[in-house]
């Protein structure tokens, strides 16, 4: 079965005639996919997820479609000043995009200056021999956005790609970014991901690679609210040199399949990592974070929390690996791990990981498991808060913290009310945190 | 094959013991006649054979497990010698003046008391006879309080419907590779059923430490607690134990029925190697108990010998409002690597399990916490708290964690939290300031880092096992 889906893939791989000069990044691509052996339940980076709707279907590399969205679709993008750049189903729709800055391209538009850049950080920073579907995300390589901020530059807006899928059939989205920030350069980017429809049963590829060089700081926010029968298999990866930051935030909730892999690496002392996420699975959905931070070098920071709302029957996954080097003395790695059930079926899997090879370091990380404290809710039923109302705020309260650490005030406040109606879909459960 | 295991298969004990091949050692090699060889010694019943008959088949479909986070040459399975008889007494040396001296200052270090050093060096003299009398009178007590406490080729013969009921019913033949294997080849081990009711009278401890010679490489331990009794017990001791068994693949099962408590200790120093990680023991070891109603299990575990360990002294929490604990202090230094930690699967309503983890690793080792939590979808009300802690001394050795947490209830609540540091320099600097030499103060600081698993330990191995540390760490600083 999955053989036979890893050959499909090949061979869809091959109809694939996109921009020429990329065709050496696609043949790398394939032939990593094909040396990949397919996950089973016993690969330990799949153990709790199934790949079984990616297998059961006959993918079709979806085409373009709509020039415009829906009043109803459009309304869900976020109203921001920002360089925005809109996919449908994959492919770019201009007439919603936004003139674009020197910094900002498709692959498809790049000159020869930009061409070089990209072949030079394209698939550099993602491992395609470790993650398989970074792999296929370079074999169907046909469209992509490059930033590239130069020396000391500062993006004055920042840049928002929004990719929405609408496809009721089995149709397959492969979308790359590549960052790229020069010394010093400094830099935002939001990548949204939505689904127009309920109806969606569309599956995106996406990878974004992010090549951060010294001093450079990167914001990277990364929302993924699609619809339940969607899937979506997507990797951040990220390479930091000597004092350059990232925060990274992202929020999901969950679908059929929806597997995210954070992978970053520490290559340059002083460098400092935050990254915080959000996963709010309910009814039936799935979701899966893998993260997996690389210390390579003395004196990086990293501080990483995740929390999780699961109710229904959802199921979530969470996975943080820190790997400390021999060599990365003075390391500070902190990961903490929070879940909340919220209902007899719903269930977790959480696996905090540290690989320790210095001992001049120090690494703690923390995970829990539990519901909401009775006595939080007692002490605000007995203030005459309804228990739904007040479950609502415990909620709200216990993930919100993270949205608040976001730099750009437009995307909390896209955040807040999307996140509360999560937790209560009627404006009397969410009155209390939404109209403040 | 590898040359080296084969070599140190071969290697004569290093202590001084003569490893002549008598006439009983099976060669090198596995098959169904070995079974039935070691079966027929063993003079078993033919239902044992055909149980050891079956784990073999299982064993033979199996794999070897590669997961855990060590790394040693390939076994060749078929060039270990799956049974030797025990030792004749003319072997063993005479006195402890013919026994290697740096065995009997580590002995002298750890305190142990002359007659003691005697037995742990296999001396033939009349010391035995003398620990013979004392065994006999636990012997009279314990048969008093109705308790068994025999060799389990023993029980076989003389109890073989509890056997039968219970061997292999929390590790099955099949559970894993060294299971399997086990379960195929056991040599012996302990049998103990602690009738209802009763506190069994004494640790089994003290019995047990000066009666578990030779109990082979393929140890086999069943401990059956009835309702309401009470058993403490403990395995091994602090004397560093050589071998010349390279391969030590052992299962314990513990059986508690409703409101029964067992306690189970371990202190394992087998020889780790030298310092350069040459030789040394593979532990591949399979412990687990299955607590019944209000039952309760605890494991305590010092580790600090070894090349290669692969340990998980797990709980099944089945019955409602059981308890699971375990206390771990696992030590490497040199090249040895441990890969240990516990498994809690909360299947009851109101489980609590307690897992307290400490790991130091010194010189140039692997230490790695393993570790899985289980909430099952009718675990309402359990309960977990986990703590591993990661001491490292030197900078070329690892600690790693790999905690699993899978919680399907939500009235589950889990808590884990991990910790890796050094040695703090404010520590040592005040030890030494109070005039404490580097290594001692190192002693010092690391005990304290176990304080909390050490006070689980029946009182005399707390003690011992302090020592042992400090032993173990010797070297390490500097």
């Amino acid at each position: 079965m999955s053989a036979v889906f890893q050959q499909y893939a090949s061979d869809l791989a091959q109809q694939q005639f996109g921009i020429s000069w990329l065709a050496d990044a696609r043949d790398g691509g394939l032939s990593a996919w094909k040396e990949h052996a397919w996950p089973t339940r016993k690969t330990e980076a799949w153990r709790y997820t199934s790949l079984l709707p990616v297998e059961n279907e006959q993918w079709q590399l979806s085409e373009s479609s709509a020039e415009t969205l829906s009043q109803e679709a459009l309304s869900e993008l976020i109203d921001m000043d920002a360089y925005r750049l809109v996919f449908i189903n994959g492919q770019l729709c201009e007439p919603l995009s936004s003139e674009l800055p020197a910094e900002v391209v498709t692959f498809a538009d790049a000159n020869s200056e930009q061409q070089a850049v990209i072949k030079a950080h394209l698939s550099k920073v993602a491992n395609q021999q470790k993650h398989l579907f970074a792999a296929l995300n370079s074999g169907l390589l046909h469209q992509g956005v490059l930033l590239h901020v130069g020396k000391n530059q500062r993006l004055d807006k920042p840049v928002y790609l929004v990719y929405v899928n609408d496809k009721a059939d089995a149709q397959l989205a492969n979308t790359r970014v590549l960052i790229t920030l020069e010394t010093g350069a400094e830099a935002q980017v939001i990548e949204h991901y939505f689904t127009s429809t309920d109806q969606d049963r569309g599956w995106v590829n996406a990878l974004t690679e992010c090549s951060i060089a010294e001093n450079a700081s990167l914001h990277h926010y990364r929302v993924n609210l699609e619809s339940e029968q969607s899937l979506h298999t997507g990797g951040i990866h990220a390479t930091l040199a000597a004092n350059a930051r990232l925060n990274g935030f992202t929020l999901a909730n969950g679908s059929r399949l929806k597997r995210i892999d954070y992978h970053i690496e520490h290559l340059g002392s002083g460098s400092d990592l935050q990254l915080n996420g959000i996963y709010l699975p309910r009814h039936q959905q799935k979701v899966d974070y893998h993260t997996c931070v690389e210390h390579a070098v003395p004196h990086c920071t990293t501080s990483e929390v995740f929390r999780g709302v699961i109710a229904d029957s959802a199921r979530a996954v969470f996975n943080g690996r820190i790997h400390i080097h021999q060599d990365a003395q003075k390391t500070l790695a902190e990961m903490s791990n929070r879940n909340l059930l919220t209902s007899d079926q719903a269930q977790i899997n959480t696996k905090p990981e540290l690989e320790i090879y210095a001992d001049d370091v120090r690494c703690a990380h923390g995970a829990t498991v539990s519901q909401l404290n009775d006595e939080a809710l007692f002490y605000m039923t007995s203030r005459g808060i309804s228990e739904a109302e007040a479950r609502v705020m415990l909620s709200f309260g216990f993930v919100i913290e993270l949205v608040e650490g976001v730099a750009i005030e437009a995307l909390q406040h896209w955040l807040r009310p999307r996140i509360a109606h999560m937790f209560g879909q009627s404006d009397q459960l969410t009155r209390h945190i939404i109209h403040e | 094959m590898s040359e080296q295991v084969e070599e140190l298969i071969k290697k004569e004990y290093a202590a001084g013991f003569h490893t002549d091949i008598e006439s009983e050692t099976l060669p090198p090699g596995l098959n169904e006649d070995v079974i039935r060889f070691i079966s027929a010694k063993k003079n078993e019943p033919e239902w044992m054979l055909e149980w050891r008959l079956k784990a073999y088949k299982v064993w033979q479909s199996m794999e070897e497990p590669s997961w855990a986070h060590v790394h040693y040459p390939e076994i060749d399975f078929q060039a270990v010698s799956y049974f030797s008889a025990p030792k004749s007494l003319e072997d063993r040396p005479k006195s402890l003046d013919e026994v290697d001296p740096d065995l009997i200052e580590t002995y002298n270090k750890l305190g142990i008391p002359l007659h003691e050093q005697e037995m742990l060096a296999g001396v033939a003299v009349d010391a035995v006879f003398d620990s013979v009398s004392v065994v006999t009178t636990f012997r009279e007590k314990l048969e008093e309080a109705g308790v068994i406490f025999c060799p389990i080729s023993e029980a076989v013969h003389r109890f073989p419907e509890l056997v039968k009921k219970y061997l292999g019913t929390v590790v099955p033949q099949r559970d894993n590779y060294y299971a399997a294997l086990n379960s195929a080849v056991f040599s012996d081990g302990s049998f103990v059923y602690i009738p209802k009711g009763v506190r069994c009278p004494m640790e089994l401890s003290t019995y047990f430490r000066i009666n578990q010679m030779n109990t082979g490489q393929f140890e086999r331990t069943l401990i059956i607690a009835d309702e309401g009794s009470h058993v403490s017990y403990l395995e091994g001791c602090t004397a560093p134990q050589r071998d010349e068994n390279q391969l030590h693949a052992a299962v314990v099962e513990l059986i508690a029925l409703d409101n029964a408590e067992i306690k189970y200790s371990t202190v394992q120093n087998w020889y780790p190697g030298d310092e350069n990680g040459k030789g040394g023991i593979y532990n591949f070891v399979t412990k687990r108990g299955i607590c019944h109603q209000r039952a309760k299990i605890s494991w305590t575990q010092v580790e600090t010998g070894s090349a290669v360990t692969w340990k998980y002294p797990s709980c099944i929490l089945k019955g409602d409002h059981s308890i699971g604990e375990f206390y771990s202090v696992a030590l490497t230094n040199n090249y040895q690597q441990a890969d240990t930690g516990t498994k809690m699967i909360h299947l009851g309503k109101n489980t609590k399990s307690t897992i307290i983890s400490k790991g130091i690793s010194a010189g140039r080792s692997q230490n790695a916490y393993r570790g899985l939590v289980r909430m099952g979808s009718s675990a309402s009300g359990a309960r977990n708290f986990t703590q591993c802690d990661s001491l490292l001394i030197g900078d070329r050795c690892g600690a790693h964690t790999f905690p699993y947490i899978e919680s399907a209830h939500p009235s589950a609540i889990v808590e884990h939290e991990a910790t890796t540091s050094k040695v703090s320099d404010d520590q040592m600097f005040l030890c030494q300031q109070r005039g404490l030499d580097p290594e001692k103060a190192v002693s010092m600081i690391v005990n304290g880092f176990c304080r909390e698993v050490f006070k689980q330990l029946p009182m005399e191995f707390a003690v011992e096992a302090g020592k042992l540390l400090e032993v173990s760490l010797e070297g390490s600083v500097g």
